[in-house]
């Protein structure tokens, strides 16, 4: 792996690479390599700023080279169903949150502002909750932007339903209403 | 929090009052001495949602919604009387008279919400659930800050296990009212936020604030009528092989469409639906909003297909396995539900 690689791998840590450089680096050669120093990078940054590391050996590649593609993985349609308008997303925000989604030990201080969606690398950790226990799988996402008007509202039903259990007749104050008021906001 | 994510991933959960009354009610396990303050701060918390009289303007915001709500909150001779006004969006707005409550809200998308508004007593069918909630959460007294030109103590409610999300709570220091809170993620990260932005506690609040003022379409209900001889949850015609230690059956929605039935541990909830599928095919598999799973499953029994729906404030694993739990044991209890 050449440097010019070393520092493609470098920014996108910092969330600063551009699209072609990763695509040269997805397309190097020598892929286990680019990974072995991804995640000795990842650990060193992680025992950094966490004090523990991440979990080894998790080749994010795959999941680099969808969001590139514009594909819908899991943690694409995870944040789509957050409802962030990605068009307008810088590339590199993409791939990071996709990243830090497929790896799943929650990002850098470099991705924080890169990830102004809100379940998604929540999702990731939830995902590895269950992924550690043997019993489950991993638990299949779906992008509510995906849904057509009728699936919407069919959910939205739900929501409302759900929200109303716990809101108006439970008493539980303020808090409550804000649920349900969220529930019944409009569709994504 | 090294860990959060984003400001803008946040959560709330009210969830109040049934912690408090288990605050009140259970026994606590032996705790640190610093523990049992943030029980006696719990234990204020039901009487204070309901018997602080404040006016305010509060965010709630989960995934990518926000909605702010202004609220006045009266609490006098024994009675509660609010109104909340939808501050964003379309005018609407939601007044409660003890157990009346009317929503004026802006039109929903195709959503009518009068669908959805249960007429059954929910609020007894929760209060007389008396929950345990510090056998499945921690409560921890995590320090004070200010909120909303308050001083407040900051609670922590941190989840025994991984079935559920743990909370936050901060509450005003002399009334112990609820000022802010979150649910957060195993991992520490805000899913959803609730929190007054601006605050008043006072028992200075005239009728006129209390009044409905908003032009449009109302919806009543008397939450306390139709008093049903059996608040117990009906799952008729399945059953639920598992749930997270600690969920009961909390209420039965009597919107006489689906097939729900309401679980909570006193903190959390989940509703499940179970339902002949209809003519509309719905994908299955969990979506998210902030800490709001929404698992949809569908299972074939005696040749006719069923869809079953998990919708709660608990991670996507949870709900996958409770979906997956229920099993339908009487397809003939759904003829009467059919949509």
């Amino acid at each position: 792996m050449d440097d010019r690689l070393r520092e493609t791998l470098s920014a996108m840590m910092d969330d600063e690479a551009d699209e072609l450089s990763v695509r040269r680096l997805l397309s190097h050669g020598e892929q286990s390599d680019v990974r072995a120093q991804w995640q000795r990078w990842q650990h060193v940054r992680d025992l950094m700023h966490q004090g523990h590391a991440p979990a080894d050996a998790v080749d994010v590649s795959v999941g680099v080279r969808r969001a590139l593609a514009g594909q819908q993985d899991s943690a694409m349609e995870a944040r789509l169903a957050t409802g962030v308008a990605t068009r307008n997303w810088r590339w590199p925000a993409v791939a990071m949150i996709s990243l830090a989604l497929i790896v799943g030990f929650g990002a850098g201080a470099g991705w924080d502002s890169a990830a102004p969606d809100n379940g998604v690398a929540e999702y990731a950790s939830a995902g590895a909750t269950v992924s550690g226990s043997p019993a489950s799988d991993p638990v299949q996402e779906v992008a509510l932007q995906g849904l057509d008007q009728e699936q919407w509202e069919h959910l939205s039903r739900y929501l409302l339903e759900h929200a109303q259990h716990n809101s108006v007749g439970a008493g539980r104050g303020a808090v409550g209403y804000a649920r349900l008021v969220s529930a019944s906001a409009p569709a994504y | 929090m090294v860990y959060s994510l984003a400001i803008s991933r946040f959560l709330r959960r009210g969830r109040v009052l049934a912690l408090v009354l288990v605050a009140l009610c259970v026994p606590a396990p032996v705790v640190a001495d610093q523990s049992r303050t943030a029980e006696e701060w719990l234990a204020q918390l039901a009487p204070a949602l309901n018997m602080t009289s404040y006016r305010g303007v509060f965010v709630y915001a989960r995934g990518d919604q926000v909605s702010s709500l202004q609220i006045a909150h009266r609490y006098r001779d024994g009675m509660v009387e609010e109104r909340l006004v939808l501050q964003d969006g379309g005018n609407g707005e939601i007044v409660r008279k003890g157990m009346r409550v009317v929503c004026v809200l802006p039109e929903q998308g195709h959503v009518q919400l009068d669908q959805v508004i249960p007429s059954g007593p929910f609020a007894e069918a929760f209060a007389n659930q008396l929950m345990p909630v510090m056998q499945w959460y921690t409560p921890e007294l995590i320090g004070e800050d200010r909120v909303a030109g308050y001083d407040v103590v900051k609670i922590g409610l941190k989840a025994r296990d991984e079935h559920r999300y743990s909370h936050r709570l901060w509450l005003e220091k002399s009334t112990g009212l609820l000022v802010k809170s979150h649910v957060r993620s195993l991992r520490d990260s805000v899913l959803e936020h609730f929190q007054f932005t601006s605050l008043e506690i006072t028992d200075d609040i005239a009728d006129a604030e209390l009044a409905v003022q908003t032009q449009g379409y109302e919806i009543k209900r008397d939450l306390s009528a139709e008093a049903s001889p059996s608040p117990a949850p009906r799952m008729e015609g399945w059953v639920l092989r598992w749930q997270p230690d600690g969920f009961m059956p909390a209420a039965t929605p009597r919107s006489g469409k689906g097939r729900a039935v309401a679980f909570s541990d006193g903190l959390a909830a989940f509703s499940v639906f179970v339902e002949r599928a209809g003519r509309i095919a719905m994908p299955t598999g969990a979506s998210r909003i902030g800490a709001t799973t929404v698992y949809i499953s569908q299972l074939q029994v005696a040749g006719q297909p069923f869809m079953v729906t998990v919708v709660g404030e608990v991670p996507p694993a949870t709900a996958k396995k409770v979906a997956e739990s229920v099993e339908i044991d009487d397809t003939m209890a759904f003829e009467t539900a059919k949509r």
